[in-house]
């Protein structure tokens, strides 16, 4: 693979040095904190109820911080979009006459794709890291109530890896063979709300009705925020939980395996200048 | 050295029989071209837009597969080894390709690790490849503060960073102007030179592969009309042109009447134009038929046919009409740039 690694240089000088892209993506996280830690204030939705209000809240939530418990949901949700950027840039690509000189090159078809999603993911990777600075930084945000272990670390970075990795190589395989970005937006619009709001990334599973509970659980996007969320809630797991974070985990590496797989077959066979 | 039969066929680094290819929607693009390109040589393709040109180019450098057709480059085949024909081959396609966002320099060791060359090898060569273009002081530089004459010489010499034995032009000096163009001639002449490179070179300027191509195809809608040098296409027109005028009428007649004239015309009456097998040989005998019948022309005039006239013989249609296209093409390179 001589190409992987001088393409992922490329992607990843051109992602920092490009202010607009790099400043951006720095903020677009700090404003999903924001914006979700000011609009969704569990306390005072609960708080009528007082003492009550509270236990109902934590027996929902897990936790009185509203960002706490969707932090997991946020992560994922922010990889989703941002991945969406390894698709647009294989389009560029092809458009600037860039892809001409990979495929005339002696390298795998694949490690151009490949290269894609690998930057991608470092930029989600980064972006998280900041996501989960501002989270911590901002008051009534994120509480590790039950502290928090090598494990649940562990758990949280290969969660964000394997579901950056999934998604910026699902959006590659779209563009795969595209030639004009506006058609892998609509087909974003057309992808994303759906699967946002058909996971477990923003409320809890309480709050869904029978029919809908059981297409997000189906969902990827479920399966990363609530793999975090079990993490960052209760800090050491045990027992059925436990069980269930490893079930998400184990999801999220099939989809993984799953689209390497794809990846390196569709792209050695279909890529395109 | 002993030859036989077998090594005359290592004398060609190119060969490719009967090499087609049809695009999805039947597009007969290149409709079965038969090819052997020796070492050494500079081998252009001159056709108009849409013959078939960077189709075939593609095929050759392995970014498209052929429909139907075998190729070897080196001894190498274009779909079974393809890596080893790209490890071959230099390629410097039509596309502007190289990334705007980084520095000359760094799009060439880019490329140079695609090769895996080791990085000071890359750099050293990066350095001589940006000195016979004379990007310099350019190298340091980011692409996107070039001029479209700089970024076509960097795309040059991209194509050469891996000391290939073959190198891929695809119109080369498209939409540049006529002194920038002559520039881009004396680099791909040293390349040729310093190098020992074969080169294959397309264009629809016949200027173009008059000046550099040592063996020429003419290629028109996705077939080779005809192949030779330039000298040989030329001479196979059979003929040069002479036209003489005459103070009258008669005397054109008269001169119209020469032995060895072939398809005499007379654009006026007292003006006579014909062909001949070769003047040098046949202007001394035209010269004695003149004084011998006391012709004495006002004017007189020789020229060998042109590549113009050439392209105008075989393919029924003049070149130059289509270079309205040029400027079109490449503001188009220009346009998905600035997307
Ligand atoms: N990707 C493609 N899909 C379908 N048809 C194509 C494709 N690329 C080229 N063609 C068609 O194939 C024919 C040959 O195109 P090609 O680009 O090889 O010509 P060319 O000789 O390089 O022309 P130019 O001087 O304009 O570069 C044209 O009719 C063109 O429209
Ligand atoms: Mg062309």
């Amino acid at each position: 693979m001589s190409g992987l690694i001088p393409l992922t240089e490329r992607e990843l000088k051109k992602w920092y040095r490009n202010p607009v892209f790099f400043i951006t993506g720095l903020l677009q996280p700090i404003f999903w904190i924001l914006l979700f830690g000011s609009s969704f204030n569990l306390t005072s939705v609960f708080s009528g109820a007082g003492a009550a209000g509270t236990r109902e809240e934590l027996a929902v939530f897990g936790t009185t911080s509203y960002i706490t418990f969707v932090l997991g949901g946020i992560l994922t949700t922010s990889s989703l979009f941002t991945a969406l950027f390894s698709g647009t840039s294989i389009i560029f690509d092809r458009r600037l006459g860039n892809m001409s000189r990979f495929l005339v090159s002696p390298i795998h078809r694949s490690s151009i794709v490949f290269s894609k999603i690998l930057s991608t993911t470092v930029r989600i990777l980064v972006q998280s890291i900041i996501l989960v600075g501002a989270a911590a930084l901002i008051p009534g945000g994120l509480v590790l109530s039950n502290g928090m272990s090598l494990l649940g670390v562990l758990i949280i970075i290969s969660a964000l890896i394997m579901i950056a990795f999934s998604f910026s190589a699902i959006f590659s395989i779209i563009a795969i063979r595209l030639k004009r970005q506006e058609t892998i937006f609509g087909i974003i619009n057309l992808i994303n709300l759906p699967l946002l709001f058909a996971s477990y990334a923003l409320f809890p599973s309480k709050f869904f009705p029978a029919w809908l509970a059981t297409v997000a659980e189906y969902n990827p996007v479920s399966w990363s925020a609530q793999a975090i969320r079990y993490v960052i809630l209760n800090g050491t797991l045990t027992g059925s939980v436990l069980q269930q974070t490893m079930y998400y985990m184990l999801y999220l590496l099939m989809l993984t395996v799953f689209m390497l797989v794809v990846v390196y077959f569709v792209s050695e066979k279909e890529i395109r200048d | 050295m002993v030859h036989n039969g077998d090594k005359m066929s290592e004398d060609y680094i190119i060969v490719t029989e009967k090499l087609a290819k049809t695009y999805p929607g039947g597009i007969k693009a290149v409709k079965g071209i038969d090819l052997k390109i020796k070492k050494g040589q500079i081998y252009g393709f001159l056709g108009p837009n849409g013959a078939g040109k960077t189709t075939t180019i593609k095929m050759l450098s392995t970014s498209i597969k052929p429909t139907s057709g075998t190729s070897t480059i080196m001894g190498y085949d274009i779909i079974e080894n393809s890596m080893e024909v790209r490890r071959t081959i230099g390629v410097v396609p039509q596309d502007l390709t190289t990334d705007e966002d980084l520095k000359g320099i760094e799009n060439l060791e880019m490329v140079a690790k695609f090769y895996d060359m080791p990085l000071n090898d890359a750099r050293k060569k990066a350095r001589e490849l940006l000195e016979l273009v004379d990007l310099t002081e350019f190298g340091d530089k980011y692409v996107s503060t070039y001029s479209g004459g700089m970024r076509k010489r960097l795309e040059l010499i991209v194509g050469l960073i891996h000391d290939p034995a073959v190198l891929f032009l695809d119109e080369p000096t498209l939409g540049l102007d006529v002194q920038t163009r002559t520039k881009m001639w004396d680099y791909i002449r040293k390349i040729k030179n310093e190098f020992g490179m074969t080169i294959v070179l397309t264009s629809h300027y016949l200027e173009e592969v008059d000046e550099l191509a040592d063996i020429i195809s003419i290629i028109d809608h996705g077939k080779i009309i005809v192949t030779g040098t330039s000298e040989e296409l030329k001479k196979s027109l059979q003929g040069d042109i002479v036209e003489a005028t005459f103070a009258s009428p008669d005397q054109a007649k008269v001169f119209g009447a020469y032995v060895n004239a072939i398809d005499p015309t007379f654009p006026k009456e007292n003006v006579v134009r014909m062909k001949v097998k070769d003047s040098d040989r046949e202007v001394p005998a035209i010269m004695q038929y003149m004084m011998k019948n006391s012709l004495s022309p006002t004017r007189f005039n020789v020229s060998k046919p042109s590549l113009d006239q050439v392209f105008l013989d075989y393919t029924g249609r003049e070149i130059r009409e289509e270079e309205a296209g040029d400027t079109r093409k490449m503001q188009m390179n220009m346009r998905r740039l600035r997307r």
